[in-house]
């Protein structure tokens, strides 16, 4: 524990992997000491042979496109209302007052409690989970586009307008990149937050495709190998937006314009 | 005389500032409601208009009398319960595990490289993923629903008690060190409290992602009660009424578990340290 010193590359990508075989290792052990049933202890063999299965016969496919559209419809859906209703209520008093109340009414009410009134209004199927991803999605967004508008610094505006710019140019040109940092915070967090919702509204409101489905349908069959491995398909897609999409999305964007340092979070 | 009047003249002006006072804060109170009062139309109409079957869009009075029903029958204090237990449960788990970890990650190179990928690997996965896996694991009831919770409630824990831990001034620890603390001082008294803002963030992003994943955590495990179960329950029955009422429930008690239990326990630590505003 000397410091903090930097540790050299290669040692930190042995340690990295040791942890990850270490885990794999213990799985490993525990699956063939025989202790527990092996249907329910899977070994990993058995969970790649069980992805490649689904690969090969195109299902994982279908159900990844179908997770994936489901998440972009619903969190383009948010994006298209909340960004414009957050900056409005970053810059217009009347409809803060209208809006903030409303949104904090809302906020501690998960988006998983809804499912039961959404299937009865719209059925089991893609409305309910599209519209629940929406809802995950919209809220934070929506605030936190919300308190970026609100940080966009008077005196740049101000600074703006002397040199002559006009309404629009200050929006498109001060107040929407100035808030821009905020809206793609909270777009990181709309993710987490959908990406949670329609894995549950996938099991909840079964539609037959979909990886939240797999899971749930896998119970039936005890296929706990199928269970594991889509498991491990959430968790790569997930990790692999979060890191490329988001982080492609903040270097183009605040880090290039020095508004934020990039590796930060 | 003069002074008299000049009494006169300031009660004058203080009653009008009582009126002018009065009447803003009803105005401020009047716009406060505005909102509600325009949604709650909104709803009524719907309703009365009966695009959809009563059962489906129960107007707001329907709503209210189940939940008052709901209330002095015990049945919705019933499920709350079962809920806030498992929550309760749940996220004492992830809170310990979590710090633990979190700790052992910001104070040793070798553990934070072993577990990083670790924690960045299964931080993506949805707790609420693992629900069917764990039935099968652990059978239906409170076991696997409160480990569910646990893992939800687990990473933010660990990711934040993590970077607090990190954080910590070294030139605190060295200090301490050379006027005499032995380790478990250092910790108990610098690095605990350095790192508690963190852990404190972690703890209040635990217990909202427990929350969240806590109503279909419920129904995934078929818990005996609980409120997750009591709306989903209702859907058997068509009964939009009893999910509205359990749902307005379910806000209540996350609102306050933020608001109240977390906002407390800043108040008590690190607001009275001085190290948040």
């Amino acid at each position: 524990m000397n410091g903090r010193a930097h540790p050299n590359p290669g040692r930190r990508l042995a340690l990295g992997a040791s942890g990850v075989l270490l885990l794999a290792g213990a799985w490993e052990t525990v699956a063939r000491s025989g202790a527990f049933a092996p249907v329910l202890t899977p070994t990993i063999p058995e969970i790649i042979a069980a992805l490649g299965r689904l690969a090969a016969n195109g299902s994982l496919l279908g159900h990844v496109v179908a997770t994936l559209g489901r998440v972009m419809s619903g969190l383009v859906l948010a994006a298209a209302i909340a960004v414009p209703l957050g900056l409005l209520m970053g810059r217009w008093r009347p409809a803060e007052r209208f809006c903030l109340p409303l949104m904090s009414v809302l906020m501690p009410i998960p988006s998983l409690a809804w499912v039961p009134v959404l299937i009865l209004w719209f059925g089991l199927g893609n409305t309910t989970t599209v519209l629940l991803v929406f809802y995950a999605a919209a809220l934070p967004l929506a605030y936190n586009t919300w308190t970026g508008a609100r940080s966009v610094s008077p005196l740049w505006l101000r600074a703006a307008r002397l040199m002559g710019a006009d309404t629009r140019s200050l929006f498109w040109k001060v107040t929407l990149p100035g808030a821009l940092p905020y809206v793609i915070a909270g777009l990181r967090q709309a993710f987490a937050r959908a990406w949670i919702a329609v894995v549950g509204g996938e099991m909840l409101a079964a539609s037959a495709w979909g990886l939240g489905w797999v899971i749930f349908d896998a119970k039936e069959f005890l296929a706990t190998d199928v269970m594991m491995g889509a498991l491990a398909v959430i968790g790569l897609i997930g990790l692999a937006v979060e890191r490329l999409v988001f982080a492609a999305l903040e270097a183009r964007t605040v880090v290039r314009w020095g508004m934020l340092r990039s590796g930060s979070g | 005389m003069s002074s008299e009047a000049s009494e006169h003249q300031d009660g004058g002006r203080r009653a009008r500032g009582v009126t002018r006072a009065a009447s803003r804060r009803a105005v401020a109170a009047g716009e406060r409601l505005l909102p509600f009062v325009a949604v709650a139309a909104a709803w009524e109409l719907v309703a009365r208009l009966a695009l959809l079957p009563p059962q489906f869009f129960p107007s707001l009075r329907t709503v209210g009398q189940t939940l008052w029903r709901l209330l002095v029958s015990g049945v919705l204090l019933t499920h709350m319960q079962g809920t806030l237990v498992r929550l309760g449960c749940g996220f004492l788990l992830a809170a310990v595990v979590g710090v633990l970890i979190g700790m052992i990650m910001g104070r040793s190179i070798v553990a934070e490289e072993i577990l990083a990928p670790l924690i960045s690997l299964g931080s993506p996965i949805p707790g609420l993923a693992y629900a069917p896996l764990f039935v099968l694991w652990f059978g239906f009831g409170n076991l696997p629903a409160v480990l569910l919770v646990a893992v939800a409630a687990t990473f933010p824990v660990a990711v934040n008690t993590w970077t607090g831990a990190k954080t910590v001034k070294e030139i605190w620890i060295r200090a301490a060190r050379v006027m005499g603390a032995a380790e478990p001082q250092v910790f108990r008294q610098i690095i605990l409290p350095g790192a508690l803002p963190h852990v404190l963030l972690g703890l209040r992003l635990g217990l909202a992602r427990a929350w969240r994943v806590l109503v279909a955590v419920e129904v995934l495990t078929a818990v005996p009660r609980g409120l997750g179960w009591l709306i989903f329950g209702a859907r058997e029955f068509l009964q939009a009424d009893v999910m509205l009422a359990g749902i307005a429930m379910i806000g209540l008690v996350g609102f306050l578990l933020d608001r109240v239990v977390l906002a407390y326990l800043e108040r008590l630590t690190v607001v009275r340290w001085g190290m948040l505003g």
